[in-house]
């Protein structure tokens, strides 16, 4: 079978999401630090591929 | 002295707004026997944090006097409710569900209180909750002052979080009605798992002067009640403007269902993909059903997809900064040791190193994400999702874990991220229960363009109309 770039991202965003739900939990309060701090740097990854343009400025008086 | 039959402790507003100015009972006497089932109960699903029975006969005593001399206040006129315990009620103790704040006692009301108050209606208790409404991401459902909230359809499954009491509350028919908070699901979620109907207000709509902040740009309060007109009811009290938040969009809201635009010229996006693959099989014959329902009401159901963001790297970036300001000095301090939840606590003090420049990026997108509603919401008039895939999990199941593995996962996102979306989107969502997977319930979730509640309830009321899922009662109450 043939993949498409999106789909073959989409399946390894899914692996990589089995491997988390398989793993047992943090054994130590340091490394549920660790996994927390990892938690952080993947969500600033996730953001820094989002390209924003410099007129959008940030929601900061936020209505909805 | 009335007996109070057990119908009583499951019926709607309007129908006990009747039998009490009726004279079948009076406020006193349904005060009592709330008081008294909440103080029996509440313990059986740990649902209850503080028990309020003098309080709660003070103020029937009021409304019983006001009914004499038909000073009539609404349908919410003694009728006895319970809030969560992250509002602050004048004198006694408001946990926020964390043992760190076990002692907290502030000297005034949150402003719902006092609004429910002002229109009559009876506070029986507070109401457990996730401790710190799940600031920081906790594994168990046992991240909690009062215990693991206990499902009242079963008590080996989860409330769900981080409304954890007034969800259940609802349910066991142990309050009318509940206040709770929704920072990213904590409504949503456990009125799915207990089979409650309710609402998740615009951002901005109701006051949130007194409650606990774990996000100044997301947290919303709205109720937990029989169905939605309910919903409605309870909306219009608490809902207004008020200069004691800085986030009031100062707006005031009025049930008005019948002035709605008519269901059969509506188009409803949704992602079938949400109900055929990602919901879980044994919850797809009672969701088909409730499409087929909503079907029935002359609503066009159309497919639409989710802009695509990263939602859940926008709400955890976004979250963590703000809650890290906001519980800076739990941490500093150290007494987050105290929290029941190994990985909230951790979660916390990572929260404290998000950078500056990934909390404005996060606003940034949050900014291109409402613009990318407002676009979808010119081709459909509201969206629906399953208010959860499945019904409630098993109470010690980590809430980190589970979901369909890598093989099983469709390629096809559908409306996964719909949780964290609408609530970065400020949209309102009303809860609807819709079925059964076995003995659990299940329910869907509608979502529309800000400030169009009265457009959600109106579906809600029609749903209704035509299932009686919400009147549902779990078993042993």
């Amino acid at each position: 079978m043939k993949l498409t770039r999106r789909q073959l991202a989409m399946a390894l965003t899914s692996a990589a999401a089995l491997a988390q739900t398989t793993s047992g939990p943090p054994a130590t309060p340091e490394d549920e630090l660790k996994a927390a701090r990892d938690r952080v740097k993947a969500n600033g990854a996730a953001l820094d591929k989002q390209d924003v343009p410099m007129a959008v400025e940030p929601a900061f008086q936020f209505k909805a | 002295m009335a007996d109070i039959a057990n119908d009583v402790f499951f019926a709607a507003i309007p129908e006990l707004n009747a039998r009490l100015k009726s004279k079948e009972f009076s406020a006193q006497e349904l005060a009592r026997a709330f008081n008294s089932r909440l103080a029996q109960l509440g313990g059986r699903y740990n649902a209850l944090a503080l028990p309020l029975p003098q309080q709660a006969l003070r103020q029937a005593r009021d409304v019983d006097q006001d009914i004499k001399r038909e000073r009539l206040r609404g349908p919410l006129q003694g009728i006895p409710y319970g809030v969560k315990d992250l509002l602050s009620l004048a004198g006694q103790p408001t946990t926020w569900g964390a043992k760190p704040y076990a002692g907290q006692v502030f000297n005034y009301n949150a402003t719902v209180i006092d609004k429910l108050a002002g229109v009559g209606a009876v506070l029986a208790g507070k109401l457990s909750m996730v401790e710190l409404a799940g600031g920081g991401g906790y594994r168990y459902a046992s991240a909690s002052l009062t215990g693991p909230g206990l499902n009242p359809w079963d008590r080996t499954r989860w409330s769900g979080g981080s409304s954890s009491g007034p969800a259940a509350a609802v349910a066991a028919g142990l309050v009318a009605f509940a206040i709770g908070s929704e920072t990213s699901g904590s409504i949503v979620t456990p009125a799915s798992y207990c089979g409650v109907t309710a609402l998740r207000p615009t951002y901005g709509l109701v006051s949130r002067y007194g409650a606990m902040a774990l996000s100044w740009t997301l947290d919303k309060l709205g109720p937990f009640a029989r169905s939605a007109e309910d919903c409605g009811l309870i909306l219009q009290a608490i809902a207004g403007g008020d200069s004691k938040d800085p986030g009031s969009a100062g707006k005031s809201f009025y049930y008005t269902p019948q002035y709605a635009r008519p269901l059969k010229d509506l188009k409803i996006g949704y992602a079938p993909v949400d109900f055929s693959q990602w919901a879980e099989p044994t919850a797809r014959p009672a969701f088909d059903a409730a499409l087929g329902v909503l079907r029935q009401t002359g609503i066009r159901l159309v497919e639409a997809k989710l802009p695509p963001f990263p939602y859940g790297a926008v709400l955890s970036t976004i979250l963590a900064a703000e809650q890290a300001s906001i519980f800076e000095s739990l941490i500093a301090s150290g007494k987050v040791e105290e929290l029941a939840d190994a990985a909230q606590i951790a979660g916390l003090k990572a929260s404290l190193e998000v950078p500056a420049k990934d909390y404005l990026k996060a606003m940034r997108v949050r900014r291109l994400i409402q613009e990318a509603f407002s676009r979808l919401f010119t081709e459909v008039d509201v969206l629906l999702a399953p208010g959860r895939p499945g019904p409630a999990t098993a109470i010690d199941q980590p809430l980190d874990r589970g979901g369909p593995t890598a093989a099983a996962a469709p390629a096809d996102p559908g409306f996964r991220t719909i949780i964290p979306a609408g609530n970065l989107a400020g949209l309102p969502a009303l809860v609807l229960p819709c079925g059964f997977a076995g003995d659990l319930p299940l329910a869907l979730q509608v979502v529309g363009v800000p400030f169009s509640e009265n457009l959600l309830l109106a579906i809600g009321k029609e749903f209704q109309a035509r299932t009686d899922w919400h009147k549902r009662r779990p078993p042993g109450v």
